[in-house]
């Protein structure tokens, strides 16, 4: 049963990366939300179960208002092309199905709690997997997009995921809140430079993943428990270490590579301001990433 | 014949001398000082130092020796540089002539002190500091001088250092001194950017000269001569012993204010704000000191409230613009206050330490000597006629009523000489006359030479100094010749005015009538009530402003209010704020959602 499941996600993926036409697209997204729901709801728990229902609403919405903008753009312009995303109207549509697939403010409401609810692998493949294809078609219509929503969306994605990550204990909902802010990061240079999306992506699903199976390894799911995993695998926590100050962006650690190329892309479109703002509130998450740190590392 | 040079070499000579009983016991070990060497030293530099004044006065010599020089910096130079004048050739000999005594009578006063040589030592090094303020021609070696005195005032007073109040008087003496430096420091520094030079020679009066120089000089010698303002510290140095406040506090450090003010005084002729300025803070200055010392009992106290009033006379002096007048006063005020506190500390040590003169009585029979000469000491204060004390004060009360200057002034000197009269009558009557109020077992014997001959010399002193000093100096400005006779007795009839309240009233003390509560009496008791007021207000709002500065401010409300705590208080609430807002109810998400992509399209079409 779990290889249909995987099967099906992978499947999903590939659909709507190699799409052309808007209908093979919402094919593979549908299909992604169908087969990561039984993953969702695997232990039985009712908090699983919410967990899956309410990623079930959410993504069902957004499907379908992707459904809508790719149609009002069809009767506008008569094509279905998803480079050829021209009518002002859908691509405003489109900007928030695709936030709310991935989770950017204000469509994030539904992100912890799924996180929460499910296993921590499961998390892992929403966090990275799901949100590929998203990207995916929002790197398609870059050029159309409307920069000023972007940029408002991401500054909250980073403040919000910042202020909401301070004041958690569970580590699956830190980490949600963590993904949030990196969307917001990867959300405001999207129509500047796609491809600096991109590789914020591809780095950020690599040290999401590290982070996940790390955690799956030392079996923690709150802060407390993270304090004592030290004597399990001792060189595990001291990666973990690494490799979350590599999350929150420190130079010389990888993460600060796609930060640093931002906000030199940001400055260089006389967006100065967004740029400091931006990095100043990806300061409350280093907060949190320090704490997650310290009660791995710091050994009683 | 070289006269200038026989002049230099004996001035140079007699600082020499008095610096060998302090460099040679520190050079072998076998080499010890001792009271009586410090004397004799002394005595000798005295009559050696005779000899430049005799010259001086014989044909007029003056000199100036530029030793080594400090160059400073490239464009300014600092040379010691001593200057042999009328003012330091004067003043060499009485300042010598004065200490000798002082030396002399502490072989008895203090012969009882373990550290005696270290206390003649002190008092050795505040002469040479004392002399070399006198001597200086140059800012700078004037305020070596300066800090000289200040420090061995501070460390003389203390002597006693077991007793809290000596070491307070200490210490308020150097608080107060030092912030009269400022205002000497403050002038030092606008000479050395405006004129590029420290030499007296060079200070010349502008027609318009900055008045800030000036107030920098005036401040000083407030502090320094214990103007009104700065003058606590004065009556509190009696805690000192009294061969201490002999030599410190009457005659030589607290006229170092004043000889400033007469050796920068080419400065002041020009600028009548800075002289107004002197006039007015030296007749308060008199005045208060002589209400003061009207109801003081004991006797160092009144005596130091007489030198404060005088001080205050000779910065009337000053601001009369006539600077050797007011020298002239201090060469006659040394010989017979130093006087009247040898005769006084005699008094006390004979007494077996009491200093409160309602316990003093009838000592005219008992002391003879030590009473004539506290006698002649008080008629000379007075201003007797003929007299040392009478050639200078009455001149400058002649000066002050015939010049067109501040009559407030004028009123307030007249009232404060009257004064003077009745605190001395008083002092007089109650130590030397009626009933004695003495203990019966008094060990008094004042038969010693050590005692007697400091005592009669300076009385000798008292009586001739003024008419020998007038009799061969020129003054530089003419005095005023003609005036009418009412004019002429101001001082003597407001001085006899004086001494016939006093006597009058204190026979009044013999009438047993109880007292009632006075505020004129109090206030003059209290001291004008100036030291609880200022001591208190000052201290505390400078200790309270610090500590709102530093505490309040700086570590309380910008680092934790403001600073990184408010930051911190501000994202926790952001933070409760958000967390609040995330309730997990699927209808409210699916709502904002509507709500959002709502305002999207409506805001951004």
């Amino acid at each position: 049963a779990k290889l249909i499941f995987t099967i099906s996600l992978l499947l999903g993926t590939t659909i709507t990366i190699s799409s052309n036409h808007w209908i093979m697209a919402w094919a593979g997204l549908e299909i992604n939300t169908l087969a990561i729901l039984p993953m969702i709801s695997k232990s039985h728990h009712p908090r699983a179960i919410e967990a899956a229902t309410k990623y079930f609403l959410t993504q069902a919405t957004a499907s379908a208002l992707v459904l809508f903008s790719s149609m009002t753009n069809a009767w506008y312009t008569g094509q279905w092309d998803i480079t050829q995303l021209t009518h002002p109207t859908s691509c405003l549509i489109l900007t928030s199905a695709i936030a709310m697939k991935l989770g950017l403010v204000p469509f994030h409401f539904w992100f912890p709690e799924v996180l929460q609810g499910s296993p921590l692998i499961t998390g892992l493949l929403l966090s990275t997997m799901m949100k590929f294809p998203p990207i995916t078609l929002l790197f398609m219509t870059s050029p159309s997009l409307n920069s000023t929503l972007l940029t408002w969306m991401a500054l909250l994605s980073a403040a919000l995921g910042g202020w909401m990550g301070l004041n958690q204990t569970q580590v699956r909902k830190i980490l949600a809140f963590s993904s949030i802010s990196h969307l917001g990061w990867m959300a405001i240079i999207i129509t500047y430079n796609p491809k600096l999306t991109l590789l914020n992506f591809y780095l950020y699903a690599l040290m999401t993943a590290t982070v996940f199976l790390t955690l799956n390894s030392i079996k923690a799911s709150k802060l407390s428990v993270l304090m004592t995993t030290w004597t399990k695998i001792p060189p595990l926590s001291a990666t973990l270490l690494l490799t979350l100050l590599s999350l929150a962006g420190l130079p010389p650690l990888t993460g600060f590579l796609p930060k640093w190329l931002i906000i030199q892309e940001l400055t260089k479109q006389n967006m100065a301001v967004a740029a400091t703002m931006i990095s100043l509130l990806s300061l409350l998450s280093l907060f949190f990433y320090l704490r997650l740190a310290y009660c791995a590392t710091i050994t009683l | 014949m070289d006269l200038s040079l026989i002049l230099n070499t004996l001035m140079i000579t007699t600082l020499t001398i008095l610096i060998i009983p302090i460099a040679l016991p520190l050079l072998s070990d076998s080499l010890k000082n001792s009271p009586t060497i410090t004397t004799n030293t002394v005595k000798t530099a005295f009559f050696i130092s005779l000899v430049p004044m005799t010259i001086h006065i014989y044909s007029g010599t003056e000199n100036l020796i530029s030793l080594w020089e400090w160059k400073f910096i490239m464009t300014f130079k600092i040379p010691i540089s001593l200057k042999m004048d009328f003012y330091s050739l004067t003043f060499f000999p009485i300042a010598l002539f004065v200490s000798w005594s002082i030396l002399q009578f502490a072989t008895w006063y203090m012969a009882s002190d373990p550290y005696i040589t270290k206390f003649f030592t002190y008092l050795l090094l505040f002469l040479i500091a004392m002399l070399i303020l006198i001597v200086s021609n140059n800012l700078f070696i004037l305020f070596i001088g300066w800090e000289g005195v200040g420090i061995m005032s501070f460390l003389l007073i203390s002597w006693w250092h077991g007793r809290t109040e000596a070491n307070t008087a200490a210490l308020q003496a150097v608080l107060y001194n030092r912030i009269g430096d400022i205002g000497l420091i403050l002038c030092m520094a606008w000479l050395a950017c405006t004129t590029n030079t420290w030499e007296i020679q060079q200070l010349h009066s502008s027609s318009q000269m900055p008045t800030l120089p000036l107030l920098g000089l005036i401040l000083a010698a407030t502090g320094k001569s214990a103007q009104f303002g700065l003058h606590p510290w004065l009556p509190a140095a009696m805690e000192g012993p009294t061969p201490v406040s002999a030599l410190l506090h009457s005659s030589t450090m607290v006229v170092a204010g004043i000889f400033l003010l007469i050796r920068t005084h080419p400065m002041f002729t020009n600028n009548q704000t800075a002289l107004t300025l002197c006039l007015c803070l030296g007749a308060l200055s008199t005045l208060f000191a002589a209400t003061c010392a009207l109801t003081q009992n004991d006797i160092k106290k009144i005596i130091a409230f007489s030198t404060s009033s005088q001080l205050g006379l000779m910065m009337v002096t000053i601001g009369l613009n006539l600077p050797q007048l007011a020298f002239l006063h201090i060469s006659t005020h040394a010989f017979f206050k130093a006087m009247l506190f040898l005769c006084s500390g005699s008094i006390i040590h004979n007494l077996n330490g009491e200093q409160d003169i309602r316990k003093m009585g009838g000592l005219q029979k008992m002391m003879p000597t030590t009473t004539s000469c506290f006698t002649i000491g008080n008629l000379a204060l007075m201003g007797t006629p003929f007299l040392a004390g009478f050639y200078s004060k009455d001149q400058i009360i002649e000066s002050l009523n015939t010049s067109y200057l501040n009559t407030w002034a004028l009123l307030l000197t007249l009232l404060a000489t009257s004064f003077t009269a009745v605190y001395t009558i008083r002092m007089t009557v109650l130590v030397q006359t009626g009933f004695t109020r003495i203990p019966p077992l008094t060990p008094m014997n004042e038969n010693n030479p050590a005692v007697t001959s400091p005592i009669t010399r300076l009385a000798l002193g008292s009586i001739t100094a003024g008419l020998l000093i007038t009799s061969y100096i020129l003054p530089t400005k003419t005095p005023p010749m003609t005036m009418p006779v009412t004019i002429k007795i101001t001082a003597l009839v407001v001085t006899a005015l004086g001494i016939a309240m006093a006597l009058e009233m204190s026979k009044m003390t013999q009438t047993l009538i109880l007292t009632k509560q006075n505020s004129f009496y109090n206030f003059s008791l209290s001291l004008g009530y100036f030291n609880p007021t200022m001591h208190r207000i000052n201290t505390k709002t400078m200790l309270t402003g610090g500590q709102n500065i530093a505490s309040h401010l700086i570590d309380l409300s910008w680092y934790k209010l403001l600073g990184p705590e408010g930051l911190a208080n501000l994202q926790q609430t952001a933070a409760k704020t958000a967390t609040q807002a995330h309730p997990g109810l699927i209808k409210a998400y699916l709502g904002t959602f509507a709500l959002s992509t709502f305002i999207i399209l409506m805001s951004m079409y």
